[in-house]
């Protein structure tokens, strides 16, 4: 399992960029998962989650 | 970021590697967190599971770049401090003027600045590479 953290301030795009990194994997055959702290605006739609086989997990404050 | 919240980080980051083992685990931290204080942080779950740290990416939000510089400059350079790869968000949307002053600004920093626009499909390449 390999850690990736990306930072910055909110509206820089975390989501953005995570979601489209994640699904770039996807198509290598990599498996996901995420740890998103509570203020993040962009939600992980059950959608997507499925079709990602992600699993997030939220972290108040964090 | 504070030792509760550091320990809860952690218990979580544990737990997913043990239940769920995916291949990559993303940490999308609060705005506040600094990236030593992320390092610090999830190298104390080395010490029950192993895993591997890194990459810590920092995004500077292209257009928002002169009032973020102006007034949260401290938060900013520490979240450039310590990142493996720092990065211009919604580069698309700066322009080339605009993005020379951004790396003007950072002179000093230790990094190459990637311009990165994942609406353009823009730096993503560079940024898998760095995943590999």
């Amino acid at each position: 399992m390999k850690l990736v953290s990306i930072s910055g301030t909110n509206g820089s795009g975390k989501t953005t960029l995570t979601r489209e990194l994640i699904s770039r994997l996807w198509k290598e055959g990599k498996q996901s998962a995420v740890i998103v702290n509570e203020d993040g605006t962009i939600d992980y739609e059950p959608e997507f989650i499925q079709d990602k086989d992600l699993w997030v997990t939220y972290l108040r404050g964090g | 970021m504070g030792c509760s919240l550091a320990t809860s980080l952690v218990a979580r980051i544990k737990e997913i590697k043990r239940t769920v083992n995916p291949d990559y685990l993303f940490i999308e931290p609060s705005e506040m967190v600094l990236t030593q204080e992320m390092l610090d942080a999830t190298r104390m779950g080395l010490r029950d599971v192993f895993y591997e740290i890194g990459p810590f990416i920092t995004l500077i939000d292209g257009p928002a770049f002169p009032e973020t510089w102006e007034e949260r400059r401290p938060l900013l350079m520490g979240q450039i401090h310590k990142a493996d790869l720092v990065a211009v968000s919604r580069a698309d949307l700066v322009s080339g003027d605009a993005f020379s002053q951004i790396l003007g600004a950072l002179d000093g920093v230790p990094h190459s600045i990637l311009g990165l626009s994942a609406e353009k499909g823009q730096g993503l390449e560079e940024v898998m590479r760095l995943l590999a």
